[in-house]
C-alpha cells in the first residue's frame, strides 16, 4: 500500500515537474527567439502551476527579462514587486530586489533606485550588492547630482575591483554650473549680456540688434512728434524683445548646464560600468 | 526485493515517465486556459491575458463556453480601455450566459462612453432588471444618456425611478439632477451677437462668449493699431504710407477680432459641453461598477 502511494506520488511530481520544465525550455526560446509577448506568457505558465521555489525564480527573471526588452521597465518593477511578496529564499528575495533596483534605474525613476538600493542594503545586511547594482546606484546618485555621494560609492566600487583608490580622480572637477538667475539679471540691465553668459555671443548680438531697432524707432518718432508710434511701436518692440531677452537667457543657462551636467555623468558611466565589468570578471 | 516487484516497480517508472510526456504535450483545454487567463487578468497582466484567450480556438466549444470566451475578451478590451472592441464583444453575449447581465450594462456604457448614444440608450432598453436595484441602475443609465443628448424631458421621465437611497448611486442620482439644472441655466450665446459686439468694441464679443481674457488681449492689439492709423491720418494724410500700412494691419486684426469672436461662441460652447459629458460619463460609470463588478 505504502509503494503504491510513494510510485503515485512519484508520477505526480514527475508529470508536473517535466510540465514546468518543458514551459520553461519553452518560454527561453521564444525569449531567444525574440518573441517577447509569447515568451512572457509561456514564464507565467511556469509562475502558474509550478510551486517550486528555483522554477519559479526561473520564471520571473525570464518574464522580467521580456518586460524589460519590451521597455515596460515600470511594469516590471510591479511585477517584481508581486514576485517578492511570494518568495520565500533569502537569497533568491536578494536576486529578485537587485533585478528590481536595476529596472527603477532603467525607467528613470532614480530617487526609487537610490530608496531600493538603501533598503536591500537594510533587508540584507550579509549580502554584498552586486557590481551591477553597485553601478545603478552611482549612475542614480550622478543624474540626481549627488555627487560627493556618488564619489565615496565610486570609490568603495574601484576599491571592490582591485584599484589603488588613491589615484581616482573622477569626481575631482565638478562641472561649473552657471546661475540661471544671474542671467535673467545681466539681460534685464543689460540687453545680450545674459546671453553671453550663457556662452551664445551669436545670440547675445542679435538680441541688442533687435532691441537697439525697437528703442532708435522709438526715439525718432517721439523726435520727430509721432508720440502714439513712440509708443505703440517703438517701446512695445522694445519692452517685447527685452522680456523676451531676459527668458531667453535663462533657457540658454538651463541648456548650457544640462549639457555640461550630460557630459561629466556620461564620462562617469563609462568609467563606472568599466569598474563594474572589472568587478564581475 | 523478488523479481514480480522489481519488474511492477519498472513498469510502473515506465507508465510514470510516458504519463509525464503525454501531459507535458497536451494542449490546454479551455476551463484550464480560462483559469489561466484569469489568473494573468488579476496581475494586470492584460496584454498576456488578451494573447491567451486569443489563442482559444472556438471550434468545438460549446455555447456557454463560447459566451464565456466572448465575455473575457471583451472585459479584457474595456480594462485596457479598448472600447470599441469591448462593446462589440460584450454585445454578442447571449441572453443564456451567466454573464449577460454585466455584459449589456458595460457594453452599453462603452458605446455611449464613444458617443453612440442612442444605440446605448436601445441596448438599455432591452437590458434585463431582474430586481428593484437594477430597475434604478438601468433608469440612471438611461437618465445619464437622455442628459448626454440633451433631452430634459426624457431625463425627467427616467428620474422618476430614483429613489436617492440606494448606497450604490444615491450621489450620482443626486449629482445628474445637479447637471440637468446646470445644464438648462447655461445661456445660449450667439455668434452673430459676439461677431456684432467685436464690431463695435473690439474685444466685447469674447467677452459676451465667456472668454473674458482672451477678449482684453485681443481689444489692446486693435486698439494701438486704431491709435497709430489715426495719427498717420491726422499728420501725414490719407495717402500716407504711415495710414496706409497701420490701416491695413488694423483692418486686418479689425475683421480677424470679428471672426475669432463668432469662432469663440462654438469653442466654448464645446468645452462647457465636454467638461459636463466628462461629469455625466463618470457618475454613470461608478454605479455600474459597484452594482456589477
Amino acid at each position: 500500500m505504502i509503494t503504491r502511494f510513494c510510485l503515485i506520488c512519484i508520477f505526480l511530481s514527475g508529470t508536473c515537474s517535466i510540465k514546468a520544465q518543458s514551459f520553461l525550455q519553452q518560454a527561453d526560446s521564444l525569449l531567444t527567439a525574440g518573441q517577447y509577448l509569447e515568451a512572457s506568457v509561456a514564464y507565467e505558465r511556469v509562475l502558474f502551476s509550478e510551486t517550486a521555489p528555483e522554477v519559479r525564480f526561473a520564471a520571473a527573471s525570464g518574464k522580467t527579462q521580456t518586460l524589460k526588452l519590451r521597455g515596460r521597465y515600470t511594469l516590471a518593477i510591479d511585477f517584481l514587486n508581486t514576485q517578492i511578496q511570494q518568495t520565500g529564499t533569502d537569497s533568491l528575495l536578494f536576486q529578485l530586489r537587485q533585478e528590481q533596483i536595476l529596472c527603477a534605474y532603467l525607467a528613470g525613476q532614480f530617487e526609487n533606485t537610490i530608496s531600493l538600493t538603501d533598503r536591500i542594503a537594510y533587508i540584507h545586511p550579509d549580502l554584498p550588492l552586486s557590481p551591477v547594482t553597485q553601478a545603478v546606484r552611482i549612475l542614480s546618485l550622478n543624474e540626481l547630482q549627488r555627487w560627493p555621494e556618488a564619489a565615496a560609492y565610486f570609490k568603495r566600487l574601484a576599491y571592490g575591483s582591485g584599484q589603488d583608490t588613491t589615484l581616482i580622480t573622477a569626481y575631482d572637477q565638478l562641472p561649473k554650473l552657471k546661475s540661471a538667475k544671474k542671467a535673467q539679471w545681466l539681460s534685464t540691465f543689460i540687453p545680450g549680456a545674459g546671453q553671453f553668459y550663457a556662452g551664445r555671443p551669436g545670440e547675445a548680438v542679435l538680441s541688442i540688434l533687435v532691441q537697439s531697432a525697437g528703442l532708435y524707432f522709438g526715439v525718432v518718432s517721439f523726435m520727430q512728434h509721432y508720440y502714439l508710434s513712440a509708443w505703440g511701436v517703438g517701446a512695445a518692440l522694445f519692452g517685447s524683445f527685452h522680456a523676451g531677452g531676459v527668458r531667453r537667457a535663462e533657457v540658454l543657462v538651463n541648456q548650457y548646464n544640462a549639457k555640461k551636467i550630460n557630459a561629466f555623468n556620461e564620462k562617469l558611466k563609462e568609467q563606472t560600468l568599466q569598474l563594474a565589468g572589472q568587478q564581475k570578471e | 526485493m523478488s523479481l514480480p516487484s522489481v519488474l511492477r516497480f519498472l513498469w510502473l517508472c515506465c507508465l510514470s515517465l510516458s504519463g509525464s510526456l503525454t501531459l507535458a504535450q497536451t494542449k490546454p483545454g479551455f476551463t484550464q486556459e480560462w483559469r489561466f487567463a484569469q489568473y494573468l487578468s488579476d496581475k494586470d497582466a492584460f496584454d498576456e491575458a488578451a494573447y491567451v484567450l486569443g489563442n482559444i480556438s472556438p471550434d468545438g466549444l460549446t455555447p456557454a463556453q463560447l459566451d464565456s470566451l466572448l465575455f473575457f475578451r471583451g472585459w479584457i478590451a474595456y480594462s485596457t480601455k479598448s472600447l470599441d472592441e469591448a462593446s462589440q464583444r460584450l454585445l454578442q453575449v447571449s441572453p443564456k450566459s451567466a454573464f449577460y447581465l454585466k455584459s449589456q450594462y458595460f457594453g452599453a456604457y462603452c458605446l455611449a462612453f464613444q458617443g453612440h448614444r442612442q444605440q446605448a440608450a436601445d441596448v438599455l432598453q432591452k437590458a434585463p432588471v431582474p430586481d428593484s436595484s437594477l430597475r434604478e441602475l438601468r433608469a440612471l443609465q438611461l437618465g445619464g444618456i437622455a442628459l448626454l443628448q440633451r433631452q430634459y424631458e426624457q431625463y425627467d421621465r427616467q428620474r422618476q425611478a430614483f429613489s436617492y437611497g440606494s448606497y450604490a448611486m444615491a450621489n450620482e442620482e443626486k449629482r445628474m439632477d445637479d447637471y440637468r439644472k446646470q445644464l438648462q441655466s447655461v445661456k445660449r450665446r450667439s455668434p452673430v451677437v459676439a461677431g456684432l459686439y467685436s464690431a463695435i468694441l473690439p474685444g466685447l464679443g469674447k467677452v459676451y462668449a465667456g472668454k473674458t481674457k482672451q477678449g482684453i488681449a485681443s481689444f489692446l492689439p486693435v486698439l494701438t493699431l486704431g491709435l497709430l492709423t489715426y495719427e498717420g491720418l491726422r499728420k501725414d494724410g490719407p495717402l500716407s504710407a504711415r495710414f496706409i500700412g497701420f490701416g491695413s494691419l488694423f483692418t486686418v486684426f479689425y475683421v480677424g477680432n470679428i471672426w475669432g469672436s463668432v469662432v469663440s461662441v462654438n469653442i466654448k460652447r464645446s468645452e462647457i459641453n465636454r467638461v459636463y459629458d466628462n461629469k455625466i460619463l463618470f457618475d454613470m460609470h461608478i454605479p455600474i461598477r459597484n452594482l456589477l463588478n
